[in-house]
């Protein structure tokens, strides 16, 4: 079928723009399946063998204190491959000059012997030869600008000690660097981790021979929840407080999130874009064909069959489907090794990359642009079938022409001027491209609210955690846990308008098989600077008994108001309690559950033990706490504010890749169909230029068409978008944040206007045609 | 001479809404290998629908078609295009080549399906458009397109060349031209020939002419002096 083909190369050549157009977004379909797919893949594959080459743990203890001959009885278990015991505290480290707060974890490690959670060097030594000498995790060292040789001061139980740089490393438990799970985010300039010998940290903390964590490499095969079952058991005595798995802790969880949202985006976004290319390429073959109702009569005069003149016309949408895969895979590949390199550099800390080529995701990439393509080929080419030769040579009967429903109601058609209602007449005769046109703006508009809704719903998390339920502008954590009688001291050495006591522990919080860990914080019942509310939004205050459970809690335990959970404590010699949810309430970042300050001292920990404050001052606090005895931590809102913002400055590229992707959407769907509108109302512009219409004027009548299908297009994206807002809320929310399924109606107006603007572009583009349009040749012209 | 094609008591009612209109009213006639036919009749005659039906572009509402002892009223859709494929050419009064393809390419769309189809470059001097092979269809006049367009029908060699109103968008001059190449086709290639027209001088160039009327035959005259196309006048 060579002619064929060669017929078939000069139509894509002649519809050139709207074969850009509708490859285009099959390639960014194609793209994001390509690039996220293979990234997320690849960080995946880097993943397990970093853990692989660094012995990554498969299961973490914390307990009070344990003396090293019980580390080497866990070693003998039988589940057990290697034990290995070690010290982690937290403390503050001394900066110069400044007045910020910034904490280090000390660890320390068996310098002779090291197989569990292994470093991986970047600079320096790996040795270390003297007590005094640590490594620092690359995140941190970046951050503060920290070298080899360098020395740092810390303040240990008191004393200060003088730290020498040896190497910067990188380490599995910290890919990703939190503090912990209440933060929202790494702040790699003031939270960091430092590795020693246990010499070091025993001498200096105070625990000779002894540790408070143990890491575990477990044999293969081992069900990990009868060992983590195994461990609590027999940890009991040493005051185990946690013992949870490789998939709970908590960098590895969230690279896995990370790692579970791009395999969602790899599934989702190719499959909305590659849905409005076939719609495009649908609607594209099925106007060719109907345009080209003479020539196929020709064909099938000359003996051509049905199945020749269909699979003609559908190589048309598989030429888009294949350049569409050529572009998708270069592009995609190339995107997949930027994204994986930031992901690795960037937003996790992994020293490897291993970057594969995944050949499965090259043949996904074509065969699902063959599919769609295909199919959407075949669905325009239909009324092929139905076009007898003998018919398609007689002139096609003119379409029956009546009244449209709008003029029986004439008061409202004659306020009409005649354009106008050439237009509304033009619009609703052409039901299917109106309907075209106003679904393909609608979702135009649904796909830019998107990363639109995404930005604002991340700030509004942070805005309603840190200003509308909590209202501190200061969290203090004290080093290990204090009398209430630190409320006084603190008060008395800092200006404040409040300062109230927060006992903080977790708590493995369970509801039949269902069990998860959980911070239980407990705050004065009067409490000011908490401000809870009900799911109904509801203000309400916190019961002298009973718990109030956030709702990410309530859901992964399966639980709701009136219910009981059981909270099982890591402190030692602490029974197990059951209380009774009073309320779930609204907590859009991390999961919590809250009690009376002096019901959790009695039930759950100590009386008068308090493990930190909140503070509301307007004055700059951190200078006067700085060297307070037990004050680990004094964290402003203001601090978090600025990481959040640094977070947002990563996501607004995201965001403007995403507007760009709609975007081209918008301008294919307007595009392919003024295009096609055009080209079919060739007889009907040119007795209106005969008639004296100016071009100008020709172009303002489909203005108007498609102002008012932009208009309705709008309407009817309003609630798809908000649809598609509660879906992304749903499958973006993770255990720590919650994403609200509302948009303001900023986000809305900003959408409406991207729309706009990328329906003007698309309107703009199509001047040139009616522009070109020769109207004596198109009211004469019969060739086929 | 043998017969070629027959057809008897030929019916054929359209739809159009409610009201039913019967373009052929029981057309009885043969055509015989070899000849040139001329089927002249007005507007709504149905000579339109009768060439349809002969080409195998269209089926009777009732009636039998037969071509070589083929009853080709009884074919499917799949052997009607068989049919089409190797034993009909088609010219047609607007030409329909295919704007996108060259002269050449546009003859080379028929020769592609065909059995045994005749040499594209000599049928192309045979019509004499040697020189102008090359050529997009908005490059050439009216008669030269018509022309590819009969090179089209004969290069895949069929046995009967179907004209509807060939120099109905013709010059006297290119219309004659055409009709002298018409002659041509039916004298070098063997090839019979059937024309459907309005215009009653091109009757002098054929064996027979069939009169319509009304989807009727009203009558059918042998021409046993054909004048060649020259001497034609309208």
């Amino acid at each position: 079928m060579r002619v064929l083909n060669i017929r078939l190369m000069r139509m894509i050549w002649k519809h050139k723009g709207q074969f850009v157009a509708a490859t285009a977004v099959v390639i960014i379909g194609l793209m994001v399946f390509t690039a996220t797919g293979m990234a997320v893949k690849n960080l995946d594959t880097t993943l397990e063998k970093y853990y692989e080459i660094t012995e990554f743990a498969d299961m973490f203890v914390e307990v009070v204190k344990i003396p090293e001959s019980a580390v080497h009885k866990i070693e003998n278990l039988d589940f057990v491959e290697r034990a290995e015991g070690r010290i982690v505290f937290d403390v503050p480290l001394r900066t110069e000059g400044d007045d910020e707060k910034v904490n280090v974890r000390i660890i320390s490690y068996n310098t002779e012997e090291h197989h569990i959670n292994k470093h991986y060097l970047l600079d320096g030594s790996l040795s270390l030869r003297n007590e005094r000498e640590v490594h620092v995790i690359k995140m941190f060292a970046d951050a503060r600008n920290i070298q080899v040789g360098d020395t740092l001061r810390t303040q240990i139980q008191g004393d200060s000690y003088k730290l020498e740089v040896k190497g910067i490393v990188a380490n599995p438990e910290y890919t990703y660097l939190m503090e912990n799970e209440q933060s929202l985010l790494p702040d790699p300039g003031r939270f960091g981790v430092l590795f020693v010998g246990h010499e070091f940290a025993q001498n200096s903390y105070g625990m000779r021979n002894s540790y408070n964590e143990v890491v575990l490499k477990l044999k293969e095969g081992t069900n990990t929840q009868y060992a983590q079952k195994e461990l609590e058991k027999m940890l009991d005595k040493y005051g185990v407080k946690r013992v949870y798995k490789r998939k709970d802790q908590l960098s590895n969880r969230m690279v896995h999130e990370e790692i579970e949202s791009g395999k969602k985006t790899s599934q989702t976004v190719p499959i909305i874009f590659l849905s409005v290319a076939a719609a495009i390429i649908s609607v594209m073959v099925q106007r060719l064909v109907r345009n080209d109702r003479v020539t196929i009569g020709v064909f099938k005069a000359l003996g051509y069959t049905n199945t020749q003149i269909t699979v003609h016309y559908t190589m048309l949408s598989l030429g888009i489907g294949l350049v569409g895969s050529v572009f998708g895979i270069l592009f995609g590949t190339l995107l997949s090794g930027a994204m994986a390199q930031m992901y690795v550099d960037m937003i996790f800390n992994i020293p490897i990359l291993y970057g594969k080529i995944y050949w499965e995701y090259y043949i996904g990439t074509v065969g699902l642009a063959s599919v769609f393509c295909i199919l959407a080929g075949l669905w325009g080419a239909q009324p092929v079938m139905k076009i007898m030769p003998a018919d398609s040579m007689r002139p096609e009967a003119p379409k029956m022409g009546k009244r449209i429903w709008i003029e029986r109601i004439t008061w409202f058609w004659k306020r009409f001027t005649f354009s106008w209602k050439m237009v509304i007449r033009n619009i609703l005769r052409s039901k299917k491209r109106f309907l075209f046109i106003t679904l393909g703006i609608s979702l135009t508009f649904s796909v830019t609210v998107i990363p639109l809704y995404q930005a604002l719903a991340f700030k509004d998390i942070f805005v309603s955690h840190y200003s509308e339920f909590q209202t501190m502008d200061y969290t203090v954590k004290f080093t290990r846990p204090q009398n209430e009688n630190m409320v006084l001291k603190v008060d008395e050495l800092v200006e404040s308008e409040r300062i109230e006591p927060l006992c903080e522990y977790p708590f493995e919080v369970t509801n039949g098989w269902k069990e998860k860990v959980v911070n239980v914080v407990g705050i004065r019942q009067n409490s000011q600077l908490y401000h809870f509310k009900s799911l109904g939004n509801d203000p309400i205050q916190l019961p002298r008994r009973g718990i109030f459970i956030s709702k990410g809690v309530a859901d992964l335990l399966n639980v709701q108001k009136g219910d009981f959970v059981t909270l099982k404590s890591y402190i030692p010699d602490r029974d197990d309690q059951e209380v009774q949810i009073v309320e779930v309430i609204k907590q859009k970042l991390g999961m919590n559950i809250y009690m009376e300050l002096e019901t959790m001292q009695s039930l759950l920990a100590d009386e008068e033990l308090i493990t930190g404050l909140a503070i509301e001052s307007k004055a700059n606090i951190k200078p006067e706490l700085e060297n307070v005895k037990g004050i680990l931590s004094v964290q402003s809102v203001e601090d978090m504010q600025n990481v959040f913002m640094e977070f947002l400055d990563l996501t607004k590229v995201t965001i403007v890749f995403l507007v760009i992707f709609s975007g081209v959407l918008g301008f294919a769907v307007v595009y392919n169909s003024t295009v096609m509108s055009i080209n079919e109302r060739q007889l009907e512009f040119s007795s209106l230029r005969v008639m004296g219409f100016t071009k100008v004027d020709i172009f303002k009548l489909i203005l108007k068409e498609n102002a008012i299908m932009t208009v309705l297009g709008l309407l009817m994206g309003l609630p798809v978008g908000r649809w598609m807002i509660s879906s992304v809320a749903q499958a973006f929310s993770t255990e720590l944040y919650t994403l609200e399924a509302i948009a303001s109606p900023v986000t809305y107006m900003q959408a409406i206007v991207m729309t706009i603007i990328f329906v003007s572009l698309a309107q703009v583009a199509t001047y040139g045609k009616i522009h070109r349009l020769h109207f004596i040749d198109a009211l004469k012209n019969r060739t086929a | 001479m043998s017969e070629i094609m027959k057809f008897k008591n030929l019916k054929k009612i359209y739809q159009m809404g409610e009201v039913k209109v019967e373009a052929l009213r029981g057309v009885t006639m043969d055509i015989q290998e070899g000849e040139f036919v001329v089927i002249l009749g007005p507007s709504g005659s149905g000579k339109s629908t009768l060439l349809n039906i002969l080409g195998g572009m269209d089926l009777p509402t009732e009636g039998e078609v037969s071509f070589r002892s083929q009853m080709i009223s009884n074919y499917n859709d799949r052997k009607l295009t068989e049919y089409r494929r190797s034993q009909v050419g088609f010219v047609f009064q607007f030409y329909n080549l295919m704007a996108n393809l060259t002269a050449k390419e546009n003859v080379e769309l028929a020769t592609e399906i065909s059995v045994e189809p005749l040499d594209i470059d000599q049928v192309l001097i045979d019509v004499g458009l040697g020189e102008r092979s090359d050529h997009f269809p908005a490059q050439m006049s009216g008669g030269e397109q018509q022309r590819v367009a009969i090179a089209r029908a004969i290069a895949k060699n069929p046995d009967i060349l179907l004209c509807d109103e060939p120099t109905g968008a013709l010059d006297f001059k290119t219309g004659i031209g055409i009709l002298k190449l018409l002659n041509k086709v039916n004298r070098l290639y063997k090839k019979t020939i059937v024309v459907i027209t309005h215009n009653a001088s091109i009757g002098e160039m054929a064996d027979r002419v069939i009169k319509m009327r009304s989807g009727e035959i009203v009558d059918i005259v042998k021409n046993e002096t054909p004048v060649s196309p020259e001497g034609i006048e309208w």
